[in-house]
């Protein structure tokens, strides 16, 4: 049925995407018109908004196809290969309603907003023709990716660079769509007397909010592909019949998952350096965005993701049932689930809460003796490290779940030792780097006194504190105490970078409060360093060990499969509530600080319309998914592939660390 | 499990309703106001709405214990302060500075003088996207000036900054468009919904036109000549986000913890009037109240871009423009 459908659809939102530039020509004097009564700004968010969650989908489950086929080549595990085939398979379909949407998308703006579509044709009018082009060649390989899967089984690496280059023309066609966005917010080349564009299409492209936008949607798309597969293994699996089918969905809800969080972990720093940006572009947009009109939905955003970091840890923490051996490390999962609870309550404590007269009465004050102070950038900082630390052992736990001690690493060659050496080299050099940077760092580059320099002394020594766990580490592992030295680094890392400068950061705050950007960095080079490091050792402390017992595949509880699709609902609903941010952001401004927004919808939405508008766009989006689900299912045929026996270690990283 | 499908839907919808609470809830904790008092004009008053509205100013700043910024300095006392800033320009540029001056300097070149330990950061707030005129400066500097000093308008506006200002400011107008409504609306219509006491909206039974309409809400009589198209339609649609003088809901809390809300309608040594949102006047004895303070939303619903149509809604602008 999909395949009858895929045509038309396809082909028609492509006729639209074509003929949408030549609409701004077309366009008449008014600047703004209605929607069959509709306020035009409500329609415009909706049809916005959907087809940009169809975007990130026909981007993220290419990315996530793609990893999942080269995880299957290199382990010559079929059920890897049928996981992307199958996902491609919806793909078709969801090209249609994506070129559908933004065909409608495009039609609404240019017929409600004529004005502001026509300024933005005269800055980008090439690039739109460029951008149904790309379209255009993006459907062709991702036709020739799906039907020649069988037929290039023999070609495996080519079809992979198919693969690779589907994810390619995507990427690319995110950026050009992203400069539009990023171009209204940070607008470049514009004449500041006459607010006429005066700079040529590059500059708008390349405007400063353009990379920080491209680097964040590209990993929320990586995390959103995997939410997306974990809820329709979920929903397969409360379907299934058999022990197999069962054993096949639940294997496929945690490649899923594991997918989904490595693209979320780094989430939190893109959107750090996306935020950095913003401030640097518009202090006032900054401002607004934090302390102004957006610092609650801030707190929304935190509910969110936290949300998403809990639940991710929690369906480790229910699957470790399923691992014979994971006895050993169950009691130790309460603590983690603590530290998650307490870093999740801090990051969602707003710190300047309107208080009614009788609040105020009760508390003693307009804010909180103590709570206030949790809700500062420096104490949430402190926790989101904490948070990522946490669920980055979570997953350390799960993966030794049924394994005893390997191979001793003095007795693992010299491949692996110069592997420990390389990586803790490159994190030494940008330990290092950084430890530098701020030994010179000049306080006049911050507007600071000389005498202000003093505090920037902390937090460079910490940084060489933590090179020195580096050195003291990998000895350690070398003398076969691996397990011990993983520990006392992750240790050291949680003290430095979650409770020193956690802490610190306030006195930052309070006495050189530009440098605290500086404060937030060095905890993220920690972080980023600790991840790398000890997921390489744990590699090699690991690699060939004995399996306590075989992953029971399908032994896990039903409720599990709810916290997957709760993932994927959580997910969908933080892209529209970014999406709110970023196009809020703007305040009554079109194009930012250049052009108008004179509509009676020029109006700032609180947080509860928000939140209504964006769970219609994800009923929408999650409904129509479905139906593609529905379609794209081979009636009458099981394609489930029995499952091999499992002995080895369960994730896609550990699959490839044994080839 | 054939229903699976049917339940993992109802688990969706169950998990969007919950969201929406929840964004409902902090909504209603975090009101959205930042401000409970507008003026025109310039004036100390005006300046405290700017300050602590449109002029953004309060993402910087904080007064005293009010506000939570501190990426720009705490700005009670400037009113006493600003002179001894401006004997320190006067003795770096070697130009005479009056107190008015480096107030005015402050917001015309915000890069000229820095406070030590911040940032030069601060936009220039005459500039889109603030884009403030000068006589909102000029009220924002009153305000200030009430902090430890004493407010001198005619000193402001003799301030050879002032001048720049107003020169460089003109050249912003040229370019932003100016607001206007994008349907006609039927003034007719309007009315009728205006006065309609079973209708969707009942304006009048809060509003006073002429000699009909209740007192909770201000008088429309006269409405248009001093108000403009879009601080109607903001005051319609957002109604907390700026509350007229005098209808500043308060809340008391008595020392029997009984807590009565209302707009103050009249208060002596002895007593305090509330009237209520129902239109009953409370008479609360001073001596019986534990704490009194003004709230931050509005009396008037905030849900009229929901119950009204978009013709609907111009209807009644279209009606209440024609009250001057």
């Amino acid at each position: 049925m999909l395949r009858r459908l895929r045509i038309p659809f396809l082909t028609s939102g492509l006729l639209l995407l074509f003929i949408i530039p030549a609409l701004a020509q077309q366009a008449g004097p008014a600047d703004y018109r209605t929607f069959f009564g509709m306020d035009s700004r409500l329609a415009i968010w909706i049809i916005a908004e959907v087809h940009l969650m169809f975007g990130a989908f026909v981007l993220g489950v290419p990315i996530f196809a793609v990893i999942i086929e080269i995880v299957g080549a290199k382990t010559k595990d079929p059920r890897y290969d049928r996981l992307a085939y199958e996902f491609t398979k919806l793909l078709t379909g969801a090209y249609g309603f994506t070129a559908i949407l933004g065909g409608l998308l495009a039609f609404t703006l240019f017929g409600l907003y004529p004005k502001v579509m026509d300024y933005l044709t005269g800055v980008f009018g090439d690039t739109m023709y460029t951008y149904a082009l790309l379209f255009f060649v993006e459907s062709t390989t991702l036709y020739l990716y799906y039907y020649l899967w069988d037929t290039m089984q023999a070609r495996k690496g080519l079809h992979i660079f198919l693969g690779i280059l589907l994810n390619v023309w995507g990427t690319i066609l995110m950026m050009v769509a992203n400069s539009w966005v990023s171009f209204m917010m940070a607008p470049v080349g514009v004449d500041p007397k006459t607010g006429d564009f005066v700079g040529t299409v590059w500059q708008a492209i390349s405007n400063p909010l353009w990379m920080p936008i491209n680097f964040h949607r590209l990993l929320g798309n990586i995390a959103f592909g995997g939410f997306i597969c974990g809820a329709y293994a979920a929903v397969k699996f409360l379907e299934a019949t058999t022990p197999e089918e069962r054993a096949h969905y639940d294997w496929m809800g945690y490649v899923g998952n594991f997918v989904a969080v490595c693209g979320l972990i780094p989430i939190p720093f893109a959107g750090y350096y996306l935020g950095r940006e913003v401030y640097s572009t518009s202090a006032v947009m900054g401002n607004n965005m934090m302390g102004g009109a957006f610092s609650w939905t801030f707190i929304i955003q935190a509910i969110l993701i936290g949300g998403l970091f809990i639940g991710a840890n929690f369906y480790l923490w229910i699957g470790m049932h399923r691992i014979p051996g994971s006895e050993r490390y169950t009691p130790y999962l309460k603590y983690l689930n603590m530290v998650l609870l307490v870093c999740f309550a801090i990051w969602l404590t707003p710190h300047n809460l309107p208080l009614s007269a009788e609040e105020q009465m009760m508390v003693g004050g307009q804010y909180h003796p103590t709570l206030k102070y949790l809700g500062l950038m420096s104490g949430k900082n402190a926790v989101v490290n904490f948070m990522i630390l946490s669920t980055f052992l979570s997953f350390l736990l799960y993966r030794r779940a049924n394994k005893g001690d390997g191979i001793p690493f003095s007795q693992q060659g010299v491949g692996a030792k110069l592997v420990l050496w390389g990586v803790a080299a490159v994190c030494l050099s940008i330990l290092g780097w950084y430890a530098r940077s701020l030994f010179q760092l000049a306080p006049a580059s911050m507007d600071l006194s000389p005498d202000k320099a003093r505090y920037f002394i902390l937090p460079a020594v910490l940084l060489l504190i933590q090179m020195g766990g580096i050195l003291v580490t990998v000895v350690l592992t070398l003398i076969n105490r691996g397990k011990m030295a993983q520990l006392l680094y992750l240790g050291l890392a949680v003290l430095n970078a979650v409770f020193i400068l956690g802490i610190y950061g306030y006195k930052v705050m309070a006495v050189a409060n530009p440098f605290l950007r500086n404060v937030a960095f060095a905890q993220w080079m920690i972080l980023m360093t600790t991840l790398l490091f000890v997921a390489t050792i744990d590699l090699f402390l690991f690699r060939r060990a004995p399996i306590i017992g075989e992953m029971k595949w399908g032994q896990i509880p039903a409720y599990s499969q709810y916290v997957l699709i709760f993932l994927c609902i959580w997910i969908v609903q933080l892209i529209g509530l970014m999406g709110f941010v970023r196009s809020g952001l703007r305040e009554n401004w079109h194009i930012y600080a250049v052009l108008k927004d004179t509509s009676p919808g020029s109006w700032t939405p609180d947080n509860f319309l928000m939140a209504k508008m964006v769970s219609i766009c994800v009923i929408l989006f999650l409904g129509i998914v479905s139906f593609l689900f529905w379609l794209s299912q081979d009636r009458g045929a099981k394609t489930v592939i029995a499952l091999p026996e499992q002995k080895e270690s369960p994730s896609p990283i550990d699959s490839l660390s044994h080839h | 499990m054939k229903n699976s499908f049917a339940k993992a839907t109802v688990f969706t919808l169950i998990v969007c309703v919950v969201y929406v609470y929840v964004a409902f809830v902090i909504t209603e904790i975090s009101g959205g106001a930042k401000t409970a008092a507008t003026a025109k004009g310039v004036n100390p008053e005006a300046g405290e709405a700017l300050f602590w509205g449109k002029g953004k100013c309060w993402t910087c700043h904080s007064i005293g214990g009010r506000g939570s910024a501190i990426r720009g300095p705490n700005q009670e006392g400037l009113g006493a302060r600003a002179a001894q800033r401006a004997k320190e320009r006067t003795a770096k540029t070697g130009k005479p500075y009056t107190a008015e001056d480096y107030l005015m300097e402050s917001h015309f070149n915000p890069s000229a003088y820095v406070v030590e330990g911040y940032k030069d950061e601060m936009p220039t707030v005459w500039k889109p996207p603030i884009g403030l005129t000068p006589d909102e400066l000029l009220a924002i500097d009153t305000y200030l000036q009430t902090q430890g000093g004493e407010v001198n308008v005619s000193a402001l506006m003799d301030s050879r900054f002032f001048a720049a200002l107003k020169k460089e400011a003109g050249n912003q107008e040229a370019i932003v468009s100016a607001w206007k409504p994008y349907l006609p609306g039927d003034p007719g219509k309007g009315k009728e919904l205006f006065f309609d006491t079973e209708g969707k909206v009942v304006c009048i039974k809060c509003h006073t036109v002429g000699k009909t309409g209740g007192k909770v809400g201000p008088e429309l009589t006269h409405v248009a000549a001093t108000r403009d198209a879009q601080f109607i339609t903001e005051s319609i649609l957002e109604p907390s986000k700026v509350i007229a003088s005098g209808f500043e809901p308060y809340l008391v809390a008595t020392k029997r913890m009984q807590f009565i809300t209302g707009i103050k309608k009249n208060e002596t040594p002895d007593y305090v009037e509330l009237l209520g949102k129902d239109g009953t006047l409370h008479k609360i004895p001073k001596a019986e109240i534990g704490r009194m303070a003004a709230q931050k939303t509005s009396f008037m619903p905030g849900n009229f871009r929901d119950v009204l149509t978009v013709e609907e809604f111009h209807d009644i602008l279209s009606f209440v423009l024609t009250l001057k």
